[in-house]
Parts: C-alpha cells; structure tokens; sequence
C-alpha cells in the first residue's frame, strides 16, 4: 500500500490550504463527538496514513444518498466526495463509461484486495434472478457479491441497504433485500435514514478513514454516536409535548405557534436519528421545523407501518418514555456503554470482533439499568 | 460494414441505462434504449392511505423529488377539490423552481460537461479549459458549483425541512409558513446563487443571456462556461447531432391559481397547438409489462416475469396522440414562446438542449428573486383538505428534464390506482406497436461511431443532452 498517496496529500493536491484542513479537522472532531485533544490525532491520521479507497455502488435505489453527500455542510465538502475518500469507482460522477467503468471496478478490487471499502447505495432485487436491476448486463446483486468479496468493511448508505425502504412496501414486487441479508460475512455498518443527513455520512465514513475501524454501532448495527437519541429528545419542541400543546389542524393557530406535531402523526418519539441536532442542508432546519411529522425514515419497517400520518397510538404521554425504549430498543443499550474513543489504530478485522461481542455488551448495561 | 454494440451501464447520469446499437458504415442505424431498473411503485401504493403517496412518491427519485411531492399533491387536491392558497402555491413554485435549477447546474457541470475533458479529445484547443474546468469530480467548475447549489438549497431546507424527500408540500399549500427572517434569508441566498452562476456558466449578467433573441446572438456569445460549450458544440458538430422530434411537449411549469408560470402546449414542427392530457396513452409492445395500450387513468403495471423476447425495456412507451414527443427545458421555453428557444427548437439537437438548459436557469433565477421578494409572511400558506372515499385526480407538472404526470384513483378510502408517466419515460421509451421508434431511438439514428470505438462520444452526448433520469422512468 506504500504507493498509496496519504489523505492530506491527496488533500493538497486539491489546492487546500493547511487552514482549512486544520479546520476540518476540527469540525469532524466535534461532529464525532470527540474533543479538541483528538484534532490532532485526527490531522497526524490524515497526514500519514495513506487513503482508503472506496468503491460506491448503486443498486435498487432513487440517489438520494450521493445527492444528501454532495452537500454536506464541512466548508470542503466538495472536497471531501471529490478528493478526500477519493472514490475509486462511483457510477453516478465518475468519469470512465461502460466497459471502461466496469474495467475500473474490478482493477479498484484487485488493486486494493482485502483494503478498500464497499459503499451501497439502493439493494438487490432478487426476485427473477435479480433481472429489475441490471448493472453491465448482469444482475446488480452479481455486482455487489464481488465487491464485498474483498472489502474489508461495508457501509449500507440510507434505508434502501439497511433495511429495503419504500421499494421493498407491500407487496415488494421486486424482492428488495438489504444488504446484510446478502452478505453475511464481512463487517456491515448501517447509515439509515431517507437519505441520512449528510454530515452524518462524512462523520462516518471520516471516522472509518482515521481510525481505520468501525465506530461504536448500536444493535440494529447503526453508529451510536449518530443514532443514540430519538428525535424526540433533542426537538425544540419537546417543551411543547410535555405541556400537552398540540397542532389539531394543519396551519391552524397552534401550527403557527411551533408546537408539537405528535397529533400530525409525528414518529419522532420512537425514532432514532441526529435530524433534530445535526439538522438538514447544512444545519438550516429539519422536517419537524417546517411543520411536517417526523416519518421515522431511519427506522426498520417505516414504511409499512400504516399512515405516515397516523398517530403512534402505543404511546401514551405519561408512559412515554418507558415504551418508547421498548419500540426502538435495543438502542438505548448499546449507547449506555457511551461512545468509545480509541486510542490505538488498529485494523477493521479486530473492530469487527468487537462489533460482534458489542450485543452482549449491550445486553448487560441493559440490564444493569 | 456492421457490427453489434452493448453501451452501458452510464455513468454522470440518473439511475441505469443500457443501449443496443446497430452500426453500419461508421454510424449508429438503429437503436433500442433499456430502462433495466424496476421497482414497482405503483404497485406498492395500492391499498395505501392516499396521503401516504406524499411520503412515497418523492422517494422515486432522490434528484427531482419535490417535482414527483409536486405532482402527488396536485392529484390528490383535485381528488379533494381543494387548491394550495395563493402564498402556498408561491411557496411550492419556489421550492420546485430551486430543485429544478439545482438539477440543469448539475447536469451541466457534473454530468454533461464532464465528456469534453476525455483524453480522446486531447489536441482540440478548447480541451485545455474542458480538463481544468470540468474533469469529473476535480475540475474547478465542479467544485464551485456543487457548492453553490449546495448553498442554493438551504431554501429547501428553510421553506420545507429536508431535501430531498421534503414532505412540506401539500395539497393545499405548505406545511411551514416562511417568516419574515425567513424571507430574507432566501433572497441573500440567491443572491449569492446569482453571484456564482454570474462569475461562472455565464460570465456575464443573466439577464444579458436571457435576452438573447437569435442563434446569431448565441453565435456571438463570449464568456462564462457558455461560451466554452459553444466553442465545442461548433467545433464537434452538436448542432445538428441527436435531432429530436421536433414536437415538443410542456404542460406548463409552476402553477399558481388557474394560470401557470409557463405556457402549456404542444409545439409541432413550429406550430402552438393546446396540448390535451386526454390524448396520452402507454403502449405495452415493447416493455416487458403486460396488459393493453391504455390511458394512464386506465393504465395498470403488471411486470411480465417471463421478460418476453419482443420486448426490451421496462419502461412503458407514452404517446401523445399516437406520436412520440420530447419534453425538458427546450420544449418548455420553446412552448413558452421564448424566441430564442424557438430557433433552437428548430436546431433540435444536442446543442440546443444544452443552450435552452442554460436558458432556463438564467431565466429561473431572475423569476426566483421575484417570488421571494413577493412572498408575504402574514398569509395563509395552507389549505385544510379532506379526502373522498372515491375520486380521481391528475397532477401534471414540469420537472427539471420535462412533464411529469400523475394519475391518482381513489376508492374506498384507499389508493385504487396511480399511474405514473416521468419525462425520461416519454425521451427514453421503446418502441410502440406500430415500431415508430422513442425521442432518443431516433435521436442516436446517425451519430459516428469511429472503427473500434467501443464507448462512442457521440452517444454519449447524445444521451446526456436530454438529462435522462432513469430511476423515474420507470419507478
């Protein structure tokens, strides 16, 4: 791998100054929750070690993932989809076309055998042999089994590879299958949500880069630091809620007022996700801020749950917090253990183990709380 | 000489495409485009609660969802008998007018551009500018651009929450009444959009562009990124490469009460003619979809398992009174009346695409400045709705790359039909019974293919001058 340029390298090639790397640096300390003692640990990673390369695919999928990415809020965005993680394939903004991109996926596999790692967009269809998505003429399920053969970790981007999303809603015509149903043998990070928030997939994909492993991922194998926290805990609403204040009709009084949309059929008391404090297009707002409920995108089974605008009705305001635990669960035991912040750089293969030890983990906070 | 050609999968566009060539002579004699991506949308919102197509149908497609939010909530409010209150359908419009800008910003810098800094073009005097400024994912308009739409759309997070997938858009206006901080935050923004799109594609002032009249007056056109492109387009031939129908389809953008921004209308080989939704129909020849031509009201989707050895696309092929037309930013100006739209409709190919794009978000800017500036704080923004137990409704709309039409049945309270006919479904479709090819089909008819030549340039331009999306093709 020594041929391999180093992030920073990469980074400066792109004309970056040192400033604005140093700020980055600092921006992804504080979106990872880590605190300024890391900055430079984060800096020291980015200027030796040499790059992760990344293969991007798209299977069964609406785009909406790369379209959140390409606009996160850190000042080089930009710069982190077009240079920084340095997509060795992605076929959706490469350059290369047909067999020239094909050729480019399988010399990316080959290359970096063992050391890249495999981004999913969308899922396999696997109903008629996988033919409702074809990528270069084979099925894309095809695509993705060969390159997960050699990654050393995946990420499932959104809720399409984590959990099937809207395509896979009665009757699933297609047979749309997450990923993790298809490969059961690598190490598999989920970023659900429709699409995750984009400073959520630099936060994640950045931490893999520095500290080559997996961050801290909760039981539905989402990354804690991100999805430890309903929407409901952090709304600026909440205050509302608690005071019984209810929209009863869309832009009557109570809707001008700002307060709480649990009536609209909000999810945000049982769904998991950084919408409420990270917030969307560059922190500007967030569904339940422009009047509209929470629909629980990043939750498994969102969209087949009745209405969007039904009332989740097991809630009962006193119980809340009880039940909702229950409903989105196993979460909150794997965020007891709080985010972990290592100080070793060791391989994916040992995170991995520590990934698949983490339930038990889990399990026993749980029960000690 | 002939030979067989499989070009695909594209990459820099929407969603998966696969296109089978046939070459004689060093140019493409016949073609037949495959949409090879199914997902069954309008199977899976049967049986739904009406409302929820408003959640469901933006996840069509993650580039032009508020286009698709856009249409359902039309559907349903004519389902309803409701309309969005003024301010609201002001409020809409602009959220949709900033989505369908975005999308020509990036089509031009990141997918169509991009084609001109091959190493195959080395040697040309313009591939110097093409590789500094738009190499895939490096150049420098790429980076300036994805930023700045970046920033463009923190109007879409400022008037409706998230994008994409907003799910402010209703069908009696928007959930979110924009405040006065609001209003103000919109108009810097784009202000500062201007600013960039002024110091880039244009290089001038966009009213400067948007005055143009004649194809002298484009020949004559020296700065920005526009200038590059025409600089190639003459050199490579683009004029007269990837000709259209030559009628062309709008049904109008951005309604607002009774009226609609722009003009509806079909416009036939130079003539204005009303365009009529009734006159639409699916034929199922050539796609791998089972059932009988029909209106999309009548329509069903029902995938042949079999993938019968006639057929080669998943995608439905709609007609317009039996002929095939093209719809996107050419046809709409070109509808609307523009006069230099008109002569690049005439041009009908590649280049004028690209020019009419350009057109479009000059012209969508200046209208953008406006609607904010008239956006009015104290006003209703939505309108209460109730739905039927049974009804139908149709939301027609203009999406970035064209119209865009949803057919809605309600029964029972519950979703008994919904169709869906996408812009890249009317460019990109198959043939029908009577074997008259789709707009890209006979678009391709002639391109060069140079000996060995295994990707040819000229398809790929050719494909990507319509912006095709392909996941809303056939959804």
């Amino acid at each position: 791998m020594s041929q391999i340029e180093t992030f920073y390298e990469v980074m400066r090639k792109q004309g970056i100054t040192r400033r604005s790397f140093m700020k980055y640096c600092s921006l992804t300390a504080a979106a990872l929750g880590l605190g300024p003692a890391f900055v430079p640990r984060i800096a020291k990673a980015m200027e030796e070690m040499p790059r992760t390369p990344v293969i991007w695919v798209h299977g069964l999928e609406c785009t909406c993932c790369s379209e959140s990415f390409i606009r996160s809020a850190h000042p080089l965005a930009g710069d982190v989809v077009l240079s920084m993680i340095s997509l060795d394939y992605d076929d959706t903004l490469m350059a290369a076309a047909g067999h020239q991109a094909e050729a480019a996926m399988r010399d990316t596999i080959e290359r970096y055998r063992g050391n890249y790692i495999l981004a999913v967009e969308g899922n396999p269809p696997l109903n008629e042999d996988g033919m409702y998505c074809i990528v270069g003429g084979k099925p894309f399920v095809d695509q993705l089994r060969e390159a997960a053969e050699h990654a050393k970790a995946i990420i499932s981007w959104g809720a399409c590879a984590s959990y099937g999303c809207v395509q896979a809603a009665h009757p699933n015509p297609t047979r749309a299958t997450p990923v993790h149903q298809v490969i059961t043998d690598k190490p598999i990070i989920r970023v659900p949500g429709c699409p995750p928030i984009a400073e959520v997939m630099t936060g994640v994909i950045t931490y893999m880069l520095t500290f080559d492993r997996l961050p801290e991922l909760d039981r539905q194998g989402r990354p804690a630091m991100f999805y430890g926290q309903r929407i409901h805990d952090k709304c600026y609403r909440r205050p509302h809620f608690d005071a019984g204040q209810f929209v009863e009709t869309w832009d009557d009084e109570n809707a001008r007022r700002g307060y709480c949309l649990y009536k609209m059929g909000c999810k945000g008391p049982t769904t998991y996700n950084a919408c409420s404090t990270v917030r969307w297009n560059e922190g500007v707002s967030f569904p339940i801020q422009s009047g509209h409920g929470c629909i629980g995108c990043s939750e498994d089974g969102f969209w087949d749950q009745g209405s969007f605008y039904d009332r989740v009705t097991d809630l009962t305001q006193f119980g809340v917090e009880a039940n909702a635990d229950q409903i989105g669960g196993i979460a909150a035991g794997a965020v007891a253990g709080g985010i972990a912040v290592h100080t070793a750089i060791s391989a994916l293969r040992t995170a991995q183990k520590k990934v698949q030890d983490r339930p038990s983990a889990a399990e026993t906070s749980k029960e000690e709380a | 000489m002939t030979r067989k050609l499989l070009v695909g999968p594209f990459n820099r566009v929407e969603g998966d495409l696969e296109i089978r060539l046939d070459i004689r002579d060093d140019a493409v004699a016949s073609a037949q485009v495959n949409s090879p991506l199914f997902r069954g949308f309008e199977m899976m919102l049967a049986g739904k609660d009406p409302r929820d197509a408003l959640t469901i149908v933006p996840r069509i497609c993650g580039i032009c969802s508020i286009s698709q939010s856009a249409a359902a909530a039309l559907a349903l409010g004519q389902a309803a008998g409701v309309t969005p209150t003024p301010q609201g359908a002001r409020a809409t419009a602009i959220l949709h007018a900033v989505e369908n800008l975005a999308d020509h910003v990036t089509h031009f810098a990141l997918f169509f551009m991009p084609d001109f800094a091959r190493p195959a073009y080395a040697g040309r005097d313009w591939h110097g500018p093409a590789v500094e400024r738009f190499t895939a994912m490096q150049g420098s308009a790429a980076r300036q651009l994805t930023e700045g739409r970046a920033q463009l759309l923190h109007i879409t997070g400022m008037l409706a929450g998230k994008w994409p997938h907003t799910l402010a858009i209703q069908p009696g206006g928007v959930t979110k009444a924009p405040d006065a901080r609001d209003r103000v935050r919109i108009l810097s923004t784009l202000r500062s959009f201007r600013r960039t799109l002024e110091a880039t594609i244009f290089g001038a002032k966009l009213e400067d562009y948007a005055a143009l009249t004649t194809l002298s007056d484009l020949y004559g056109w020296t700065t920005g990124d526009a200038a590059l492109f025409l600089r190639i387009a003459a050199d490579l031939g683009l004029a007269a490469s990837g000709q259209g129908p030559r009628r062309y389809l709008s049904a109008g953008a951005y309604p607002q009460g009774a009226q609609r921004l722009t003009r509806a209308g079909l416009l036939d080989h130079g003539t204005l003619k009303p365009f009529d939704p009734t006159q639409i129909t699916e034929d199922l020849s050539h796609a791998w979809m089972l059932g009988e031509t029909a209106h999309p009201a009548q329509g069903q989707t029902v995938p042949d398992e079999d993938m019968r050895a006639d057929a080669y696309s998943w995608c439905k092929a709609p007609r317009l009174g039996g002929q095939v037309v093209e719809c996107g930013a050419l046809a709409r100006q070109a509808v609307d009346g523009h006069p230099l739209a008109l002569a690049l409709a005439d041009e009908g190919g590649v280049r004028a695409r690209v020019a009419a794009r350009l057109l479009e978000i000059a012209r969508t800017q200046i209208w953008l400045e406006e609607a904010a500036q008239a956006l009015d704080p104290s006003a209703i923004f939505l309108e209460p709705f109730t739905l039927p137990k049974s009804g139908q409704g149709v939301g027609l709309v203009e999406a970035a790359r064209g119209t865009l039409g949803h057919w809605l049945r309600i029964e029972k309270g519950r979703i008994a039909s919904y169709q869906i006919v996408a812009p890249t479904t009317w460019n990109f479709s198959p043939r029908d019974a009577q074997g008259l090819p789709g707009a890209l089909e006979a678009a391709l008819v002639g391109a060069p293919v140079a000996e060995g030549e295994e990707t040819p340039l000229s398809v790929q331009h050719i494909v990507r001058s319509f912006d095709p999306c392909m996941v809303c093709t056939v959804h």
